[in-house]
């Protein structure tokens, strides 16, 4: 037995070098196959900012007639729809220097709770004012298009396209392709859930919900 | 085939109408544009501007250069030094020195109708009965009044003494030219109009009948109107045994050790230590050098987190808390200031200058010495020597012009750029807290303890002391630039009266030293041969180049440009800068330092970069 091994042992060590050697001939020298470069961007990335609570104030401002924040308490004020910015000003994270409360930078349930609230309320006036019966386009803010009574597809992306370039800063046609029949489902729906009221009508009722989907839309408070 | 014509008539007219619609914007460019707009005009884009953006030709550095320049971008930056600084004080912040305060109380005229007589609390009057407090006594009006209302009857006072001991004042919060020899210019409703941020409440348009009044009655004193008053000394020993002499609600005052010394000298009615030592010091022109109490309300700007263009409400409050309110509006006129002129960035811890309004002129020309000089007094000091300096303040800036912000270039040798403002020494209250918060702000650094044993220890000296020295070695030297500027004031301490060691106040035994030598002077570095200036100890030298001094060093130090990069590109960005950033930064801090330390050069370099195009992930949300 200890033969047998030790003639294996042997016969594994002996040296390859017995084998018959080939000669390798080196090729002539060509030029790299043509590349193309690619730049990679190696800067941190992260998800996108939320918008700073000033210029989420300014822009409802805007959105709602280029009012003063007292104006718009006032006008919002009403039907429960909203109460007094000292209410929401914390909550829409804003820093409180008085007592050293820093800015809130990232979303939170009561803020988008209070950035509903608010949408909700303006657009709500909005249409009221926007959506009545012989108010001129021109003096149109917010729902700045003709709204026909049960508007087909297409009168309807004229509508979303405006409302969409509105609050979320680009047009329908670069969103995602279901967006728009998303909306357009969402307002039929509204609509066909709702009777005409003493306020607004089942229709205006539907551009009220559009108008507020859109106001909180994660990329109306994303920059 | 007519109608595949047209179908296709009608599909090309559609794409045209698209490109040019978007000018072959994509999504991200959009995207761009809005972020631009949210961080350079304050908020997202209109439709209008989108439709601007889209037009062929908008010529986008153009439209950045544009806002560059604006009021929104100023507020955009400015808000992260705010936020960094968190200048706004606390309700319990409270300012009322018995020297501004004019308190008034409703006794009976010789008519018997009521009528409101204003005092100060503390006016010294020759008359030993009156002096001190209310200039009407017990016996005269039936009532004396200890810190509220009357207590007895009242009684109509006699004409003779009413007119002896009081006069009538066309006051500066109800005459806009009360600085004038026969003033006419009266509070009416229309000064809404006229002076939009100067709001009265409606009490103060009534008197105590109820009626709108066209003067008040002041106590003859306070009446006076004399820059300055010769230091009156009584020669009264007065003790806590005392009695009260009858009709009086307080002890008679005392000679102050500063009167004693100084007898009938000179002395500036704007310090408290004038009002403590001097009957000749009176409230000024048009009572400018006092503050109306009781019942006397003020519009209080609650501008909330926008503009003054975009206020949030408003509130009511006395004139003490709408002067306050006013402090905190300082830094934020500043700092857009330097914004909008795109003025050297190391000026907010540097300059002389600042930005104030109507009531801001009327505080600082008449009204911060009044804290001056307490305690100090004691040891000569009388004469404040002001952080800004009354003289340089504009005389024909009045309190109603609220809405009249204007750049004060040189506010004197001691100013430094926020550092003196009383906003910033009433918040950080400590020298400890105020080279703090500045060492944090505009160096990015922190003091933190590592991992340490706190071992017990009497070592006074916390650069010394175990565990404490830690942070203490670093902290103590640059909280000694504060060493001249009173903790919880804005009071300055010369070196003249308050040397590093005050020969006066040495003492083998410590534990007996005078009280007015501990206020200023630390017993546990006191013997026999020396003492040491509260907050000088670990660097004699710093408290005597004072804020400015602190401006020169933090502006001075390499970590400063970087570290303003660093704060600026992080609130742009939405994040903080990263190891990967490194390059990036260093080249932004080289553009920012080879510019003059501007900000708009930063911003402009930071919002064009690919980093802040790019910076954040552009999935679409689905919803």
């Amino acid at each position: 037995m200890k033969r047998w091994l030790w003639l294996v042992a042997v016969g594994f060590s002996a040296p390859v070098a017995a084998a018959p050697v080939t000669e390798v001939v080196a090729s002539a020298p060509r030029p790299l196959p043509a590349h193309r470069e690619i730049i990679l961007d190696a800067s941190p990335k992260e998800r996108r900012r939320t918008l700073p609570a000033e210029a989420f104030l300014r822009a409802y401002l805007r959105w709602f007639g280029g009012l003063a924040p007292i104006e718009v308490q006032h006008r919002a004020t009403g039907n429960n729809l909203f109460d007094q910015w000292g209410d929401y000003v914390t909550a829409l994270g804003l820093p409180d220097y008085k007592i050293d409360a820093p800015r809130v930078t990232q979303s939170s349930p009561m803020m988008l709770a209070t950035l509903g609230r608010l949408g909700e309320a303006l657009c709500v006036r909005a249409a009221q004012h926007d959506l009545r019966a012989g108010a001129a386009p021109s003096s149109r803010v917010v729902f700045a298009f003709d709204a026909p009574a049960a508007p087909t597809r297409a009168q309807f992306a004229a509508g979303f396209d405006v409302l969409h370039r509105t609050f979320l800063s680009y047009p329908a046609a670069l969103a995602p392709a279901d967006r728009e029949p998303r909306f357009y489902a969402l307002y039929q729906r509204v609509a066909s859930h709702h009777k005409e009221g003493a306020q607004l009508t089942a229709d205006q009722t539907a551009w009220v919900a559009i108008c507020a989907a859109l106001v909180m839309h994660p990329e109306t408070e994303l920059y | 085939m007519r109608r595949v014509l047209h179908l296709t008539l009608l599909l090309g007219l559609t794409l045209l109408l698209t490109t040019e619609s978007f000018a072959g914007r994509s999504l991200e460019d959009y995207r761009y544009f809005r972020a631009l707009s949210v961080d350079l005009a304050g908020r997202p884009p209109s439709r209008e501007e989108i439709a601007d953006f889209e037009a062929t030709g908008f010529d986008l550095d153009r439209w950045i250069e544009d806002h560059l320049k604006s009021a929104s971008y100023a507020d955009r930056i400015r808000r992260i030094y705010m936020d960094l600084l968190r200048l706004d004080l606390p309700p319990t912040v409270h300012f009322g020195p018995a020297s501004l305060i004019l308190a008034h109380v409703s006794i009976l005229g010789p008519d018997s109708k009521p009528v409101d007589v204003y005092f100060r609390g503390g006016q010294r009057r020759v008359k030993p009965e009156i002096d001190a407090q209310f200039c009407l006594t017990e016996d005269e009006i039936g009532a004396k009044f200890a810190g509220g209302g009357p207590v007895g009857t009242l009684k109509p006072v006699a004409r003779a003494v009413f007119d002896a001991r009081t006069v009538e004042v066309k006051p500066w919060w109800l005459y806009a030219d009360y600085r004038s020899a026969h003033p006419s210019d009266l509070a009416t409703y229309d000064w809404i109009k006229r002076f939009p941020t100067f709001g009265l409440y409606v009490r103060m348009f009534l008197g105590a009948d109820g009626a709108a009044p066209k003067s008040i009655r002041v106590c003859r004193e306070e009446a006076q109107t004399a820059p300055t008053g010769h230091v009156y000394v009584t020669g009264r020993v007065v003790t806590k045994r005392d009695k009260l002499l009858p009709g009086r609600s307080t002890r008679l005052p005392a000679d102050i050790t500063y009167a004693k010394s100084h007898k009938d000298e000179q002395i500036s009615c704007l310090s408290g230590t004038g009002f403590q030592s001097s009957t000749e010091c009176g409230c000024g022109v048009g009572l400018e050098r006092c503050l109306p109490q009781d019942g006397n309300r003020f519009e209080l700007p609650y501008f909330g987190p926008l503009d003054a263009d975009h206020r949030f409400g408003v509130s009511y409050g006395d004139a003490f808390m709408w002067m306050r309110a006013w402090w905190n509006e300082e830094p934020r006129h500043f700092l857009e200031h330097v914004l909008l002129e795109d003025a050297d960035w190391r000026g907010l811890l540097d300059s002389r200058g600042t930005t104030i309004n109507g009531p801001l002129a009327q505080f600082y020309r008449f009204l911060a010495s009044a804290t001056c000089c307490g305690t100090a007094s004691e040891l000569g000091y009388g004469e404040p020597e002001a952080l800004f300096e009354p003289t340089r303040v504009p005389a024909e800036l009045i309190p109603h012009h609220a809405d009249d912000w204007r750049w004060i270039p040189d506010r004197g040798p001691h100013a430094a750029g926020l550092m003196t403002m009383p906003v910033f020494l009433m918040k950080y209250g400590s020298r400890r807290a105020r080279a703090h918060v500045v060492y944090n702000a505009f160096l990015c650094k922190d003091l933190i303890a590592e991992s340490l044993t706190l071992t017990p220890s009497t070592e006074p000296d916390l650069t010394k002391r175990p565990g404490c020295a830690n942070c203490h070695q670093t902290l103590e030297p640059l909280a000694a630039y504060f060493t001249r500027v009173q903790e919880s004031d804005w009071t300055y301490l010369p070196a003249k009266q308050f040397p590093i060691s005050l020969p006066g106040c040495t003492t083998s035994d410590p534990t007996r030293m005078p009280g007015v030598c501990r206020n200023f002077y630390d017993p546990a570095f006191t013997d026999a041969s020396h003492t040491s200036l509260r907050g000088a100890l670990a660097a004699p030298g710093h408290a005597e180049s004072g804020p400015p001094g602190f401006a020169a060093e933090i502006t001075q130090s390499p970590e400063f440009a970087t570290c303003v990069v660093r704060n600026v590109a992080q609130s742009l960005l939405g994040r903080s800068l990263t190891t990967e950033d490194g390059e990036w930064q260093s080249r932004l801090t080289r553009t920012f330092v080879a510019g003059g330390y501007r900000m708009r050069a930063l911003v402009r370099a930071i919002v064009t970069s690919d980093r802040y195009r790019h910076g954040n992930d552009s999935i679409p949300e689905r919803q």
